[in-house]
């Protein structure tokens, strides 16, 4: 099994510092969703872990080889980034076989008829330039060339955030098709999380430059509750667990919480629910000082 | 088989009640195979890892057995295994909850007795 590991990254611009001492250990056969609110540092810690970008302090290696300008490594890395309508230059007039045939020389494992039945599927006209291309197209575009990669860590960077309903689920349905035939390694960014969160084998919550959650979705939802009722049942219940995002409405309390380990029971006065990945990090996220 | 999953308990616990259900209600039967893991989660879009828990779950219980190389198959006495281990469970998860609902609206116990005879005639 192979490893993609960051140590210690660091990412400052100007004076801003995105990422704060980020540790990842990415295991290859998992699908892994990412997830953070927007400017958390979610893409600069996939474009540092792709060398796309460098970090300021910090090494990302896999299987213990530096990623940094190292071919080897990289050709088994794919960060399909989202294709830009615009270039410094002005509007991108490439065409999307420009892309095709680019990603095709990059990927050493490209795999052209899959690429073909991808353009079939999402129903792209490979001669239309970039900037006549839809939101979705782009979208569509980028994923054509992730999977088509058969990189063996694939990494997909919103991939989903201008497909329509149908396109979305078919997105998802070849990851899964994908994974189960070949087990390759899906990092996959979302806002879009209840969609996703039962493809994610393990989960990894970003948050003002820091991994604030790496681990199995299962694992976690299982120790994750939605306490409610009268608010001193409500405090009573939990008063010795990490309480997420308290919301009171009359004399009704209601928490989320996040136990250390799964509680068998719960005291029988208050009501104890489930917490869906989306609604979980929504408490865990949500600024109470910025709320009105 | 359902067409969506819930959110009120763990996907792969969903996965093997829902197996179960399929087994109660013949529409897989003894001996006949079960849907695989990639089946599984293709159609419901979950995690392949999850599905499988789902299925060993049932392996574990002893109510599918695997055939080497072909697939997951339903145990001869499977809806049986399957029946009595409800039965036991009926208490916990459904009675429970309507005593506690009747309690609540003041439905008393013989009222109760009552309102289960009539409904059960229908």
């Amino acid at each position: 099994m192979s490893t993609l590991v960051g140590k210690n990254i660091v990412k400052r611009y100007g004076k801003d510092t995105v990422l704060k001492n980020v540790d990842i250990n990415i295991e290859t056969g998992k699908i892994y969703g990412l997830i953070g609110r927007n400017g958390a540092g979610k893409t600069t810690l996939l474009s540092i872990l792709t060398a796309q970008n460098p970090a300021s302090e910090g090494t990302v290696t896999l299987d213990g080889e530096p990623v940094w300008e190292n071919e080897k490594s990289l050709s088994r890395i794919c960060y399909s980034r989202e294709i830009s309508p615009v270039t410094m230059f002005g509007p991108n007039t490439y065409r999307v076989k420009d892309y095709l045939s680019t990603a095709k020389a990059f990927y050493v494992n490209w795999d052209e008829e899959y690429a073909k039945e991808l353009i079939k599927l999402f129903n792209i006209n490979i001669k239309k330039k970039i900037n006549r291309l839809s939101k979705g197209m782009l979208s569509a575009v980028t994923i054509i060339i992730a999977l088509a990669s058969k990189a063996e860590i694939t990494i997909l960077d919103e991939p989903v955030a201008g497909l329509d309903v149908v396109a979305r689920e078919q997105f998802y349905k070849l990851v899964i098709e994908e994974y189960a035939a070949t087990g390759r390694t899906f990092i996959i960014s979302t806002h879009i999380i209840e969609e996703a969160a039962s493809l994610f084998e393990e989960v990894i919550m970003i948050d003002d430059g820091q991994i604030v959650v790496k681990e199995n979705t299962e694992g976690l939802l299982a120790r994750a509750y939605r306490i409610s009722g009268e608010e001193t049942l409500v405090d009573a219940a939990v008063k010795d667990l990490k309480v997420y995002h308290p919301e009171s409405i009359g004399r009704n309390k209601v928490v989320t919480v996040l136990a250390d380990e799964p509680i068998d029971s719960f005291s029988e006065d208050v009501m104890v629910e489930p917490v869906s990945l989306q609604n979980l990090f929504y408490a865990m996220s949500v600024d109470e000082r910025k709320e009105a | 088989m359902l067409s969506n999953l819930g959110e009120d308990k763990s996907i792969y616990l969903q996965i093997s009640e829902m197996i179960e259900d399929e087994i109660l209600r013949d529409i897989i039967k003894e001996e006949e195979q079960v849907p695989s893991t990639t089946e599984l989660s293709k159609f419901y879009k979950i995690n392949p890892a999850t599905a499988g828990k789902g299925i060993n779950l049932l392996v574990d219980k002893g109510i599918i057995y695997k055939k080497r190389g072909i697939g997951m198959f339903v145990q001869a006495g499977a809806k049986e295994q399957i029946m009595e281990a409800r039965k036991t469970s009926f208490k916990e998860t459904y009675l429970k909850k309507i005593i506690s609902e009747a309690k609540l609206i003041g439905i008393t116990k013989e009222d109760l007795k009552k309102l289960i005879d009539e409904t059960s005639e229908v």
